[in-house]
């Protein structure tokens, strides 16, 4: 009886953890296992990538779709280049499609918004997207501000 | 196979750190006898017993077991030889964490295939045997010191062995107790023809119950005989120890450079 | 000064050479083909190790996750994103608040007491006394310990990152009256099933493995008296407690610290 017991509580324990671990993955991470999937990269020149950063999130209508795998230089363009690693259901991209480096909130993380065209064809890996919208510098549109503010009067 | 001795001890030398305990020590023991190993504290009787049991190796020196050397032997020959063999160690060393049942029945279950129904009954006679059949389903923790010490002989003798070992089995026992295990140690040894060697500093005892005794001293053999023989010796330092003397040849003190030399401000310059 | 140098060379090798023991102690132990009767061995050690040690866990965990809670709530709040706090209080316990107070208590609890009993059945001859019945104190002793440990310890660090999560959703929700679906909805963004729950159990392996080499090597290689058993239980704690934030540092800057 004492060792059925103990048996019990062991197998008790050991259901528990595993448990933990399952509501670990669906509860807590949202089973958002999907990183690691199927998935295909297109890349972005933009004048100015300023704070966005590797990681980052892409998103099509407000829906996270892929994220930022690196940012670098386009040595001959001398513009950002931005790689971006998209899910691999999301096939349905006009070549056409404009990306644009949105805020989230006033001073909340840098993240690249989509959105798509009106052509049939679609992006494939290795794609490059062409119209690009840069990121808002404050400083710039500090500037712009008083510049237009300054002629009015 | 040497017929002299179920254990033959050959020109041992064994060091502990810088200290010898035996400086080429030899000695037999012989078949079917009890034979008491004796010696003042720190003569290295326990020693000599975990070199028998080849838990030790000798520095020098060879130990044969069952006329094995028990150095050349592999850990699954040793293992052999050690199923041949039972040991009542000092403080029993019953496994805590198994009843009374099941220490007894811990060797049997190594060494032996038997059938469940075999080993229950076997276990019951070995308790039978030392007077705790009654106290199977006990805990270690729930035994007195000498019923524990019974139980660890009854779990020595359960395979059977042709040779069993005793460290101190008399040692921090009440008199009643220290008879009890006398009579035992002295009747399974006739009941089943084995060959006992027990360590032990109680003369009384000791002697009362074994037919050889090795004295040993000095790293070495000092005296080996029958008791009588040994309470007849004229040497001072066999005399000294079996009448307990306080002073004699065995030196009071352990060693150490003179008095003068070591106490401060007496110095002689 | 050369003395010195010396003495510095003498002891480091003295620790190497005590070091290559307790990995030999653990091969000895470990590399061995399983029996069957070891498993009932195993289930009792996963008792004594991993049940016995679920009380103290769950406790820990509630009240940590409730003090995540409240601490994250008030520090978002006053950035207006209280609804983070879930996210907050996830992420901080699966990568890294779970695995180290887990292991943290684990060797409190259960390490010290593997050191104590293995010290114990050395001084009171048990181990002896199986090596001359032909059986390996390794294989019967030691063996069993370590794998309840290496499997306990993962399975206390999930339950203890779920309690410490429910834990901090009782204060944020329940008390403080952040509306439930953001308290989760944010987490799920935020926490990415390989990234972090599984990173934070590589780290629970990585400790357990830590804990319980740590304990039997100390237990099984103590001076069997009562000083010595008890110096060697302390041993177990320090040691094992200073590994594994030393480790937790280490893993950390491998697995979340990034491009360096």
């Amino acid at each position: 009886m004492k060792k059925r017991w103990l048996e019990l509580s062991v197998g008790l324990m050991m259901v528990a953890g595993i448990a933990a671990l399952i509501t670990l993955a669906i509860q807590v991470s949202g089973g958002s296992m999907s990183r690691n999937a199927d998935h295909y990269t297109v890349t972005a020149l933009f004048e100015n990538a300023a704070g966005l950063s590797p990681k980052a999130k892409v998103t099509m209508a407000g829906v996270v779709v892929g994220e930022v795998v690196s940012v670098g230089i386009d040595p001959y363009a001398l513009k950002a280049q931005v790689h971006m690693k998209i899910d691999g259901q999301v096939n349905y991209l006009s070549i056409d499609t404009s990306a644009s480096i949105l805020t989230s909130g006033l001073l909340g993380e840098k993240y690249v918004g989509l959105t798509v065209g009106a052509e049939e064809d679609v992006l494939v890996d290795g794609d490059v997207i062409e119209d690009t919208q840069s990121a808002l510098v404050l400083e710039d549109l500090i500037g712009q501000f008083l510049l237009n503010f300054g002629d009015n009067t | 196979m040497t017929p002299k001795g179920i254990i033959e001890i050959k020109n041992v030398t064994f060091y502990r750190a810088d200290r010898a305990i035996f400086k080429n020590l030899s000695c037999t023991i012989s078949t079917g006898k009890i034979t008491a190993i004796m010696g003042a504290s720190g003569s290295g009787k326990t020693t000599l017993l975990r070199l028998i049991g080849g838990q030790l190796q000798p520095d020098e020196g060879q130990v044969f077991l069952f006329g094995q050397d028990v150095a050349l032997l592999n850990t699954l020959h040793l293992n052999q030889l050690r199923s041949r063999m039972g040991v009542l160690f000092q403080s029993g060393a019953l496994f805590t964490d198994l009843s009374v049942f099941d220490n007894v029945a811990f060797p049997l279950r190594e060494h032996l295939n038997l059938s469940a129904d075999d080993l229950y009954n076997r276990v019951l006679l070995k308790l039978e045997a030392v007077g705790l059949r009654g106290a199977r389903d006990l805990m270690p923790s729930q035994l007195s010191g000498g019923m524990a010490r019974r139980v660890a002989l009854a779990r020595a003798v359960a395979i059977e062995p042709e040779l069993i070992l005793y460290d101190e089995p008399f040692a921090g026992q009440d008199p009643i107790a220290m008879a009890v295990l006398q009579r035992l140690i002295k009747h399974i040894n006739a009941q089943m023809q084995l060959t006992s060697v027990l360590v032990s500093h109680d003369i009384t005892e000791a002697f009362a119950i074994s037919d050889e005794v090795i004295l040993l001293g000095h790293s070495g053999v000092l005296a080996q005989g029958s008791p009588d023989e040994l309470k007849a010796s004229e040497d001072p330092a066999v005399k000294q120890f079996i009448h307990g003397e306080a002073d004699g040849v065995i030196p009071f003190h352990f060693a150490a450079p003179p008095l003068q030399e070591e106490l401060r401000g007496l110095n002689h310059d | 000064m050369i003395n010195v140098i010396a003495d510095i060379g003498s002891i480091a090798l003295g620790k190497l050479i005590r070091m290559g023991e307790a990995l030999l102690m653990l091969l000895q132990a470990i590399v061995v083909k399983p029996k069957l009767s070891s498993i009932s061995r195993l289930i009792q050690q996963l008792y004594i190790v991993g049940v016995q040690s679920l009380v103290i866990i769950l406790v820990s965990a509630l009240f940590i996750g409730m003090v995540l809670g409240l601490q994250g709530y008030t520090l978002l709040s006053a950035y207006g994103s209280e609804q983070a706090v879930g996210q907050m209080v996830a992420l901080t316990l699966v990568r890294e608040l779970s695995p180290v107070v887990a292991a943290l208590l684990f060797a409190g609890r259960a390490g010290s007491a593997l050191t104590a009993e293995i010290g114990l059945m050395k001084a009171t001859e048990q181990l002896a006394s199986l090596e001359m019945f032909g059986v390996d104190p390794l294989h019967r002793i030691v063996a069993p310990r370590f794998w309840a440990g290496m499997i306990s310890l993962p399975l206390l660090v999930a339950i203890f990152s779920l309690v410490g999560i429910y834990g901090g959703y009782l204060v944020a929700v329940d008390w403080l009256g952040v509306y439930g679906g953001s308290y989760w909805g944010n987490m799920q963004q935020a926490v990415d099933f390989n990234e972090d729950v599984l990173n934070g159990m590589v780290k629970a392996v990585v400790f357990a493995f830590l804990i319980s080499w740590t304990a039997l090597y100390q237990g099984y290689s103590c001076i069997p008296t009562s000083q010595g058993i008890s110096a060697a239980t302390t041993r177990t704690v320090v040691y094992s407690s200073l590994a594994i934030l030393g480790f937790d540092f280490i893993l950390t800057a491998l697995m979340f610290g990034g491009t360096i």
